[in-house]
């Protein structure tokens, strides 16, 4: 057939729909992170631990339990994936993360079957090599929920609410959270290890949800929290037409002050929850998991704690569903996801780790094509951010590996959490997240997702 | 021969000026029949229902004489089931870079394209040409070379994978919503000159108490912020109840389905063939799609694994498509890059509330 040559009366308003400029909006000038000098840090139940147990601040997880050392601890807990489940089952007492090295998937990601060697089955550490266990003497004490489950070969190991704790070999210094992340990435991305912490001082009618940017409030059935500019410190001035918008976040009669938690009473026997002086409301028109009442003038989401800035270049762009994170040219940035198929679960996402599920991905096993197709976001030597979770690596760009300064091929990339970002050949203008889910499972698995810091309509921010 | 369409009328997403645009609508000719939904002249419907459309005889004996194609399962277990012991390089993730950077390189595989001459669509270059359909109404010179490559495709037909998720979650998550908004109408039997605008809604769909149907009457909030690049105007006409609109060059709609995905359909000279009422409108969205754009975003919507439900090996399906394209030749090597499709659609009226002006800023300080 023939496609037509005059497209008749094709009527698109060009002088009725102006053109929309791009706004790149330097990150320094938006609300998504906390300033340097920010004390904010989330407060945290003092809860019984073992010897040897500490409590470290994190950046973006908040509060984790440490080792002695500082080693950031996690937990492997069971998930259920396509084809069966792996992880450690809840109190059964069992670490199934032990020292076999599997060389071999299991088949436990559809659609394909297992027995295929791994890409390091020659290499390859053992699971507990990788997640080496938080090990308890022998005559360790359960405290808490601080209990000790028996090794296969015999050793103890602490294990928190019922799941055995590990510690990981991507953490290099106190305070690192590289083998995971409490948002994690959802999904279908494997049964992944989470970094652990005490519960958060909050009453029982909030909660915390993790974000791609911090530590949000949320009350207990998951609608965002508010405060606002018009209230003043431990006073609501939110009342009349105000009551028909937004909700008080209401404290029980039985409820006291603690920490940095206050009462006001609204109306006798009313009482409002205040955090950190600012009454709290929900945005009554907003449905579960969304931050739309922050668009209300003088309205504002509540965080215990928010992550620094990122690199002072980057900008943040209008995208489809929301907003993404976006380099100096408003190019959207990416972050690759990845978990192998076998049964103890080992990632991939990392530059010390096999790279050929990556390349199979960006450029089917070509690096160059790779290069084309996932550029690296390119850092000029000693550049730094406020945040700690962005830091500027050297990359071999052709095996994607870790390398020296100066060594052919090297260059110096962005990375968010030590492991390199990308933008994508195929966005064509700035906001565009058209590399958005490339890979396997929508990106989740072996592949790409936007980075996402605001999703009006999915659940890209809040990940699991 | 193929040729080349002139000047590129597209799109516009702006919305600066959409503002005027709305408030333009209030003076359009007014018509209001008692507690129709055609007020001022306006009308407005949400999509319910999408499918890509593949005319289906029983058991696929017309079209698919000889069965159905393989799809990632299969074909996995033709290569690699001999009993050799292989690395994931050389089995899944082979695969899978296939699947992400797909070829026209051969494969060892049959693929099976539909049959017969007839199928759903619409004429899109006002040809009759050999290799065109007939409509099952018998309306010839049908454009819908895609119905040859996803026809004897089991997740393209009627329950199929692609078929139900694509429809399960267009239906679940509001990025998706399609809104139609007909203005200048005097007659939705018989008019010469409409307009045609499409947004993006914001709203859930609203359904009856099964939660199966849907039913006119819902409201849609026109979604101005992000949804930018969604909004287009068509002139159209209607003609015995069919709304019928010129071609538009260049269209995305929101194509988002699976699980946190955001994804879009770009259609080339596309047009609606819509019947309609006051509750409903339903009918036909053809055009040509990208051949690479329409794999990219069945790649990146559906995983292998969802494939694999319904048989779609998307480096087959590429292959196919890029030989079956009919249109939008590529300027340099002038192979055609797109091909004809069709969508059959349905929509359901609501109301639409639209927002005084666009928010300007999006950022907070």
């Amino acid at each position: 057939m023939q496609r037509l040559a005059g497209m008749g009366r094709v009527l698109i308003g060009a002088t009725l729909f102006a053109a929309a400029a791009a706004i790149a909006v330097p990150v320094a000038e938006t609300d998504f992170w906390q300033p340097k000098d920010s004390k904010d840090q989330e407060a945290y139940v003092n809860e019984p631990m073992p010897p040897g147990v500490k409590v470290v601040p994190t950046e973006l997880d908040g509060p984790l339990f440490a080792t002695a050392e500082g080693k950031t601890l996690y937990t492997w807990p069971l998930r259920g994936l396509r084809n069966g489940n792996a992880g450690d089952r809840h109190k059964s007492g069992v670490a199934t993360c032990d020292d076999k090295i599997y060389r071999e998937t299991s088949g436990l990601m559809s659609p394909y079957p297992g027995g295929f060697l791994l890409p390091d089955a020659d290499t390859r550490k053992s699971c507990e090599q990788r997640w080496p266990p938080f090990l308890a003497p022998k005559d360790a004490q359960e405290v808490g929920k601080w209990t000790v489950v028996k090794r296969t070969n015999g050793q103890s190991q602490w294990a928190y609410d019922g799941y055995p704790v590990y510690t990981s070999d991507l953490d290099r210094k106190p305070g690192d959270v590289l083998g995971g992340s409490r948002r994690g990435t959802g999904g279908e991305s494997g049964a992944q290890r989470v970094p652990v912490g005490p519960p958060p001082d909050v009453p029982p009618e909030l909660a915390v949800v993790d974000s791609r940017t911090g530590r949000m409030l949320t009350d207990h059935k998951g609608y965002s929290v508010y405060f606002s500019d018009a209230d003043e410190p431990g006073k609501s001035n939110c009342y009349g037409d105000c009551l028909e918008t937004w909700n008080p976040v209401l404290a029980p009669l039985t409820a006291k002050p603690q920490g940095e938690w206050t009462i006001l009473e609204r109306s006798p026997g009313i009482r409002q929850w205040v955090y950190r002086g600012r009454p709290l409301y929900t945005y009554i028109p907003e449905e579960r998991g969304r931050i739309l009442g922050s668009d209300v003038p003088g309205w504002h989401n509540v965080y215990t704690q928010r992550s620094l800035l990122p690199p002072a270049e980057f900008t943040v762009q209008d995208s489809r569903i929301g907003q993404v994170l976006a380099d100096s040219r408003g190019h959207t940035l990416y972050v690759y996801n990845c978990n192998d198929d076998a049964i103890d679960q080992q990632s991939c996402n990392h530059p010390s780790e096999p790279q050929e599920y990556r390349l199979a991905i960006c450029g089917n096993f070509d690096p160059k094509v790779c290069r084309e197709t996932f550029p690296y976001v390119p850092a000029s030597a000693g550049a730094r951010a406020d945040s700690e979770l962005w830091t500027v690596v050297t990359i071999d760009q052709d095996t994607g590996r870790f390398a020296e300064p100066g060594q052919p091929n090297a260059v110096q990339v962005w990375a968010y959490r030590d492991r390199p970002v990308y933008t994508y050949h195929g966005d064509l203008k700035p906001g565009d997240a058209n590399g958005d889910s490339f890979g396997e499972f929508n990106g989740a698995r072996n592949g790409f997702k936007a980075f996402w810091i605001r999703d009006d309509f999915r659940n890209n921010v809040f990940g699991r | 021969m193929v040729r080349e369409c002139k000047g590129r009328v597209a799109t516009m997403a702006g919305v600066a000026a959409a503002g005027a645009l709305l408030g333009a609508a209030a003076g359009a000719a007014t018509l209001q029949e008692g507690g129709s939904p055609l007020r001022n002249g306006t009308i407005a419907y949400v999509l319910t229902d999408r499918y890509w459309s593949v005319y289906e005889t029983e058991k696929g004996a017309t079209e698919c004489p000889k069965g159905f194609n393989d799809g990632p399962r299969e074909q996995f277990q033709q290569l690699y089931s001999d009993g050799k012991k292989r690395s994931i390089v050389e089995a899944q993730l082979k695969r899978e870079g296939k699947q992400w950077h797909p070829t026209d390189d051969p494969e060892a595989f049959p693929f099976l394209e539909a049959q017969g001459s007839v199928s759903y669509g619409l004429n899109l270059d006002g040809k009759v040409d050999a290799n065109d359909f007939e409509s099952p109404e018998g309306e010839p010179g049908i454009d819908n070379q895609l119905f040859r490559a996803i026809g004897c495709i089991a997740g393209f037909r009627k329950g199929g994978s692609h078929y139900h998720f694509d429809n399960l979650f267009m239906r679940s998550y509001n990025d998706t919503r399609i809104v139609l908004e007909l203005t200048g109408v005097d007659d939705l039997v018989n008019d010469a000159d409409v307009t045609v605008r499409t947004w993006r809604g914001s709203d859930n769909l609203l359904t009856d108490a099964s939660g199966e149907a849907f039913i006119p009457g819902g409201t849609q909030r026109v979604d101005l912020r992000w949804g930018q690049d969604y909004v287009n105007e068509l002139k159209g006409r209607i003609v015995d109840g069919y709304l019928i609109t010129d071609p538009i060059d260049h269209i995305t709609f929101p194509w988002g389905f699976t699980f946190d995905t955001t994804g879009v359909q770009v259609f080339r000279g596309m047009q609606f063939k819509l019947k309609l009422s006051p509750t409903n409108a339903d009918g036909l969205l053809a055009g040509f799609v990208d051949v690479h754009g329409f794999i990219h975003r069945l790649n990146t919507h559906l995983s292998t694994h969802h494939q694999s439900y319904g048989q779609i090996s998307s480096p087959s399906l590429y292959r196919a498509m890029s030989r079956l394209a009919d249109g939008y030749p590529d300027p340099k090597s002038g192979r055609n890059t797109a091909i004809s499709s069709s969508v059959e659609v349905k929509f359901v009226q609501v109301f639409l509330q639209k927002p005084a002006k666009r928010r300007q800023l999006t950022m907070r300080k």
